[in-house]
C-alpha cells in the first residue's frame, strides 16, 4: 500500500525537524534566551514573499528563448510548429543569447532594470510527470521518492511563529502569517498541523463575510468527526480574529500604479500591494494563475507569438510589472520579493497539435528590488536531452534556500529543517562576484589553481565542520569527495570538475568559510 | 442475513463488508440517505425507519428513467439537439448546470445523481475547456447512463466521448505525432491509478493505441449532429508493447475501420487485469461516500474485499455500491460526521431538508431555483461540470481532503447562505425557502424548548450535541436568557391565535435566529 496516508506515517520522521549541530526547529520549540533573541530579531524583519503558482506546467522554452540555439529550436523535428521567431523574441540587456516571449514586455523591462532574475533549468532529480504528484513535490519541497504532509513555506512559518494558530494573534504578530488570495488553500502553506494562511477573496468584505466566532461550548468529540469539527472551529476563530486587522490594513492601504484591466493575476497582486502598504505584517502571500497545461494549440499556427500561452504570459508579465511599479511608488519595494513556480516544464519537442506534453526543467522567475543576479545558469542545451526532456541545472530547493537564507535571513539549521536537507543557495540575492566575501585571512586554499585536488586549511575547522559545498558561479552544485587529513584541514578531490571558477563554501561551527577556487586541467 | 453455513466463515469473520442486517434506526436511515443521496427530509427518514439496509439499497439502486433534457427559459424548447448557438452559448451552459442542480434537488430516493456527480469528478472534463454546451450535455447523459452500469463499458464510452476527446486532446492524437494527454490520465486518474507502477513508456504505448479518434460537430452552427469518428488512416498500426506492470502485454497493431475500437477494447482489458485497478476505483468510491482516511485495517478488511466483489462481478458497479452501503463498516458510528459536506451536499441538502422542489411545470420558477442553487455551489468552489483540474475537486485527493472545502472565505460564504435562508427570509418561486413554523409543528412537543431543540438539532445535524451545547442553544440562542417557561407561553399563545401577526412573529423571529445560528455551527458542516 503506497497511498499517501500510509506514507504519512512512514515519513513522519521527515516532517520532524532535522537538527544539524545548529539551532533547528526543535530549539525554537524550547526557547532559550539566545533563541528568543534570535526570534525577536526575525520578527523585526519586515520582509515579504509573494509566491505565484503557474498551474498546469509552463512551457519554459517558449517563455525564455535560447537564441543561441535557434536553428535547433526552430527545426521541424524539434518545435518548429510552435517556435517563437528569433527576431520577435524580446532582447535582454547583457544577455544576447537569451530572449523572452514577445508578450513579456513588462518582465523584459524589469530584467533590464535589474529587478528580475531568471533561474534557468530548474527541476529536481527523477522528475515526475503527473500534475498531481509534481505539484506536491514543489509545494512540499521533498525528493521525488519522498512525501510530506506540510508545505515548505508552511514549515518555515510554523517555525517562525511557534504555537500557531492557538497562540495567535499575539502582540508581536497581530496579523496572519500568510494570506492566500483565492478560495482553496495551497499545500505550500500547510504547517505541521494547520494551514498557516488566511484565504480571502476581498479584503473589504472579509470581516462581514466571516461573521462572529460561535460562542457555544466545545463538544470535544473524539475521532474523525472531532478532527473535522476542530478544524472548522479553528478556521472560524482565525478568520474572525484576523478580520479586523485585514479590514484596517485594507482601509489604510492604497494602490498608486495602474494595473492592467481584465487581468486575474493583476487583480490579486493589487490586493496584496494594498495590504502591504496598509501595514499588514503578513510574511507570505500566495496567488495562482491557471491554464498552462497546453497539450494542444498553445500557439495560433499562423502566428506562433499569439495564442493561449502568449495570453497567459502577457497576463503574468503585465501583472508583475504593475505590481512592482506599485510597490516602488508605495516605497515598500525594498521589502518585497516575488517568485513564480510551475509543477514542471514541457517536453522540449512539441507535439503535432501545436502544443507540448509534460516535461521536466523550466525557468523560475524571482523579482523585486533586492534581486542581484539577473541570470542564474545558462540556456538549456537543446542537443543534450534526456528522452526528449531538458536536463536540470538547478534544484528548485536551491531557490527556496536562497529565499529562506538570503531573503528571510533564516539560519542554516532552520533552512535545513525546512527543506529536509541543506541545499546550496542560488545567488539570486547575492552579487555573484562578491559572493566570495567575507574574507578570512586565516583560511588558506592550495593549490589554487587546482587540477586534481585542493586543500582548505583553517583553525575554524577544528571545532567541527557542518557542510562542504562546491558550486560554480551560477550556483550549480557539484558533488565532491572530501576527507579530513588533519583537524584543521579538508582535502577535496576536484579532478572530475570541468575547468572553471568555483566557490568553495564550508560551514563550520564558528562560521562560514568561502573561497574561490580555479580548476584547470 | 446471509446463510453463514454455506459461505466461507473466514470471509465474514474478518471482513468489514459483512452486511448490516438489523432494521435501521432513524439516525441510521438519515446517515445512509445523507451519504448516498443529497439528503433526506425529516418525514422521509420517519417513513423508512425500521427498514433494513438491503431494502433501502435496493430502492436506491433501482433503475431511473433518463430525465427530460434542459429547456431554453426564453423559448421553452430544447437546445442540446440544435446547431451550436454562439450568441446564446453562455446562457445555455448556465441552463444546463441549473438543470443538473435541479435534478439533484428533485431526485426521489436514488443513488443516481450522486454517482453522476462522483463520475464527473472521476472522468473529469471541464466546460470551460470544452466550450460547447451540447458536448457537455451529451457527457452528462453518458455519466448518467453508465454511472451505475459496467465500468469497462463506461471507460470505453468515455474514451470515445466527444467532450473527453476535446478535453484531453484525444482528437489530436494521431499516428506519428502522438498526443499523450489522454493516455496518461486514463492510467493515472481514470483506471489504473498512480500506484500502478506503470512507466512513461506505457503512457506512450497507450497513446499509440488511442490514435485516430476525433469528435465531429464541434461548435457547428449549421448542423445539430455530434458524433465520434475513427480515422483509420490516422491510427498507428504498429504493435504496442507494454511493460511488466502490464505483464509485457503486446496489443497487436491493426488497420481498418474497427482497428481503434478493437485495440481500445484490448487496452481496457489490459488495464482492468491490473490488480490495482479495482482497488483504485473502490478507494475512490470510499473517499466519496464513506471517509477520506483509509487505515490499514480498512484497506485489507474493506477495500480489498470490495475490490474482489468488483472484479468478480466483471466490473459491474451496482454490486460494489450495494455491498458498500449495506456493510457493517458503513454503519460504524465512528464514521458519523467524518465527512465535511461539499458545497452541493450543503446547499442542495439544505433545500431538500426543507422540502423545496423545482417545479417542472413553471419554467421561470424552475430556473430561478436552479440558478440560485448553482450560484451558491459555484461561489463555494464546486462549479458543476467544471472541477478546477483533471484531478477533480481537491477535497477528494489533496492532503487534508474534505478540509479543502473549508477556509476563511468559503466558510463565510456557507454562513451567508444560511443567513439568506433565515434572517433574510429568501423567497424562491414566491415562497419562503424555509417555513420554520410549519416545520416546528411537526416536532414532538414544540411548546417545550428543550424538546424542540433536541428534536430540531437531532434532525438537522448528523452528530449528537452534548447537554451543555443543547443548554446553550436553548437558553442563549433560542431564548436570549429569558426563562424557558416563557417560551411555552409564547408558543401556546401563537397556537391559539395563529393569525395574530404579533404572536406569530414572537416565536418566528426566535426560531429564525436559532436556525441561523445552527446553520453556522461547525456541526452543520459535517455528516
Amino acid at each position: 500500500m503506497k497511498r499517501r496516508n500510509f506514507l504519512q506515517q512512514a515519513v513522519s520522521s521527515l516532517v520532524l525537524p532535522v537538527l544539524i549541530d545548529g539551532y533547528g526547529a526543535k530549539a525554537f520549540a524550547r526557547p532559550s534566551s539566545f533563541v528568543q533573541s534570535l526570534l525577536s530579531l526575525a520578527e523585526q524583519s519586515d520582509r515579504v514573499l509573494v509566491i505565484i503558482q503557474l498551474q498546469g506546467g509552463n512551457d519554459g522554452l517558449n517563455t525564455v528563448i535560447p537564441l543561441d540555439q535557434l536553428s535547433t529550436y526552430s527545426s521541424a523535428g524539434f518545435r518548429g510548429n510552435i517556435a517563437i521567431p528569433g527576431a520577435k523574441a524580446l532582447k535582454l540587456k547583457y544577455y544576447p543569447e537569451t530572449g523572452l516571449h514577445p508578450a513579456m514586455t513588462g518582465m523584459q523591462q524589469l530584467f533590464n532594470e535589474s529587478r528580475l532574475s531568471i533561474v534557468q533549468g530548474v527541476s529536481y532529480p527523477s522528475p515526475n510527470f503527473s500534475h498531481f504528484r509534481a505539484s506536491d513535490i514543489w509545494m512540499t519541497g521533498v525528493d521525488a521518492d519522498k512525501t510530506a504532509t506540510s508545505g515548505w513555506t508552511g514549515r518555515y512559518l510554523d517555525n517562525r511563529f511557534p504555537g500557531f494558530p492557538e497562540k495567535y494573534p499575539s502582540d508581536k504578530m497581530p496579523d496572519p502569517p500568510a494570506i492566500q488570495i483565492g478560495y482553496v488553500t495551497a499545500t505550500t502553506l500547510l504547517g505541521s498541523t494547520n494551514s498557516m494562511a488566511i484565504v480571502l477573496q476581498n479584503p473589504d468584505s472579509f470581516a462581514r463575510l466571516v461573521g462572529d466566532t460561535p460562542k457555544d461550548p466545545l463538544s470535544a468529540l473524539p475521532g474523525y468527526a472531532g478532527q473535522q469539527i476542530d478544524y472548522i472551529r479553528q478556521q472560524q476563530a482565525s478568520s474572525v480574529s484576523y478580520a479586523g486587522q485585514i479590514k484596517t490594513a485594507a482601509g489604510k492601504g492604497k494602490n498608486l500604479a495602474v494595473y492592467p484591466e481584465k487581468n486575474a493575476l493583476g487583480d490579486q497582486l493589487k490586493i496584496i500591494a494594498r495590504l502591504i502598504s496598509g501595514g499588514l505584517q503578513t510574511k507570505v502571500y500566495y496567488v495562482t494563475l491557471g491554464g498552462f497545461d497546453n497539450h494542444a494549440n498553445q500557439v495560433v499556427s499562423s502566428d506562433t507569438t499569439t495564442g493561449t500561452h502568449a495570453n497567459l504570459l502577457k497576463t503574468l508579465s503585465d501583472a508583475i510589472l504593475a505590481f512592482q511599479n506599485d510597490l516602488t511608488q508605495l516605497k515598500v519595494d525594498e521589502r518585497v520579493v516575488g517568485m513564480t513556480f510551475s509543477e514542471f516544464g514541457r517536453r522540449a519537442k512539441s507535439n503535432g497539435s501545436f502544443g507540448t506534453d509534460h516535461g521536466t526543467s523550466a525557468p523560475m522567475f524571482v523579482f523585486g528590488s533586492a534581486v542581484k543576479t539577473p541570470m542564474v545558469g545558462k540556456n538549456p542545451n537543446l542537443s543534450d536531452l534526456d528522452a526528449n526532456n531538458l536536463k536540470m541545472q538547478t534544484d528548485f530547493r536551491q531557490v527556496y534556500a536562497a529565499i529562506l537564507t538570503d531573503w528571510f535571513g533564516t539560519d542554516a539549521g532552520t533552512e535545513t529543517a525546512t527543506l529536509f536537507r541543506d541545499f546550496p543557495v542560488v545567488p539570486v540575492f547575492r552579487q555573484t562576484v562578491t559572493a566570495t566575501a567575507p574574507v578570512l585571512s586565516e583560511a588558506r586554499v592550495y593549490p589554487n589553481p587546482a587540477s586534481t585536488e585542493v586543500i582548505l586549511e583553517s583553525d575554524w575547522l577544528e571545532q567541527g565542520v557542518k557542510t562542504v559545498q562546491m558550486t560554480d558561479l551560477q550556483g550549480r552544485l557539484f558533488s565532491l569527495r572530501s576527507s579530513r587529513p588533519t583537524p584543521t584541514s579538508i582535502h577535496m578531490v576536484v579532478s572530475h570538475l570541468p575547468t572553471g571558477n568555483y566557490l568553495l563554501r564550508v560551514e563550520t561551527v564558528r562560521g562560514i568559510v568561502t573561497r574561490q577556487v580555479l580548476v584547470t586541467h | 442475513m446471509p446463510d453463514r453455513s454455506v459461505v466461507p466463515f473466514i470471509f465474514f469473520a474478518v471482513s468489514l463488508l459483512d452486511p448490516y442486517a438489523s432494521p435501521l434506526t432513524a439516525d441510521q436511515v438519515a446517515h445512509l440517505l445523507r451519504r448516498a443521496t443529497f439528503g433526506p427530509t425529516a418525514s422521509q427518514v420517519k417513513s423508512l425507519t425500521g427498514k433494513t439496509a438491503a431494502q433501502l439499497v435496493t430502492m436506491l439502486l433501482a433503475d431511473q428513467p433518463q430525465p427530460a433534457p434542459p429547456l431554453d427559459l426564453t423559448t421553452g424548447k430544447t437546445f442540446h439537439d440544435q446547431p451550436f448557438d454562439t450568441v446564446n452559448a453562455g446562457k445555455f451552459t448556465v441552463y444546463l448546470k441549473n438543470w443538473w442542480a435541479n435534478l439533484m434537488l428533485n431526485q426521489p430516493l436514488s443513488l443516481l445523481e450522486k454517482t453522476t456527480l462522483f463520475w464527473s469528478n472521476h472522468f473529469v472534463t471541464r466546460d470551460s475547456t470544452v466550450n460547447d454546451y451540447r458536448f457537455m450535455y451529451r457527457y452528462t447523459a453518458l455519466l448518467r447512463q453508465y454511472g451505475l452500469g459496467n465500468f469497462k463499458a463506461f471507460a470505453v464510452a468515455v474514451t470515445q466521448d466527444p467532450a473527453m476527446l476535446r478535453f484531453l486532446n484525444g482528437n489530436q492524437n494521431v499516428a506519428g505525432t502522438a498526443n499523450e494527454n489522454y493516455a496518461r490520465e486514463l492510467q493515472e486518474l481514470f483506471v489504473t491509478g498512480r500506484n500502478g507502477g506503470y512507466l512513461e513508456d506505457d503512457v506512450r504505448a497507450a497513446a499509440k493505441v488511442l490514435t485516430g479518434w476525433a469528435d465531429s460537430g464541434y461548435r457547428d452552427a449549421t448542423k445539430a449532429e455530434i458524433s465520434t469518428v475513427f480515422r483509420a488512416n490516422r491510427h498507428d498500426t504498429t504493435d504496442k508493447t507494454f511493460s511488466a506492470a502490464y505483464q509485457n502485454t503486446v496489443i497487436k497493431g491493426r488497420s481498418g475501420a474497427s482497428a481503434g475500437a478493437d485495440e481500445l477494447n484490448e487496452l481496457l482489458d489490459m488495464l482492468l487485469r491490473h490488480a490495482e485497478t479495482p482497488r483504485f476505483i473502490c478507494r475512490k468510491l470510499y473517499r466519496w461516500f464513506v471517509n477520506a482516511d483509509i487505515p490499514a485495517k480498512v484497506e485489507t478488511g474493506f477495500i480489498q474485499p470490495l475490490a474482489e466483489v468488483f472484479r468478480k462481478s466483471n466490473f459491474e458497479l451496482k454490486p460494489v455500491l450495494a455491498a458498500l452501503f449495506q456493510s457493517q463498516h458503513f454503519f460504524d458510528e465512528a464514521l458519523r460526521g467524518a465527512v465535511i459536506k461539499s458545497p452541493v451536499d450543503l446547499v442542495v441538502g439544505t433545500f431538500r431538508f426543507w422540502g423545496v422542489q423545482a417545479p417542472d411545470q413553471n419554467l421561470t420558477a424552475y430556473f430561478q431555483i436552479g440558478n440560485y442553487l448553482y450560484a451558491r455551489v459555484k461561489e463555494q468552489q464546486q462549479d458543476l461540470l467544471n472541477p478546477p483540474t483533471v484531478f477533480g475537486w481537491t477535497a477528494y485527493y489533496q492532503t487534508g481532503y474534505y478540509q479543502q472545502w473549508i477556509n476563511s472565505t468559503t466558510l463565510g460564504l456557507r454562513g451567508l447562505f444560511g443567513d439568506a435562508l433565515t434572517t433574510n427570509a429568501l423567497k424562491l418561486n414566491s415562497k419562503p425557502v424555509i417555513d420554520v413554523l410549519a416545520y416546528v409543528k411537526t416536532l414532538s412537543d414544540p411548546s417545550d424548548p428543550a424538546k424542540l431543540v433536541n428534536d430540531l438539532t437531532g434532525q438537522l445535524l448528523a452528530l449528537a450535541l452534548t447537554q451543555p451545547q443543547k443548554d446553550f442553544l436553548i437558553d442563549t440562542i433560542l431564548l436570549n436568557s429569558i426563562p424557558r417557561y416563557e417560551w411555552t407561553g409564547e408558543w401556546n399563545d401563537y397556537i391559539k391565535s395563529p393569525n395574530d401577526t404579533a404572536k406569530r412573529q414572537a416565536v418566528q423571529i426566535k426560531l429564525t435566529a436559532f436556525l441561523q445560528y445552527v446553520f453556522r455551527m461547525a456541526e452543520y458542516q459535517v455528516f
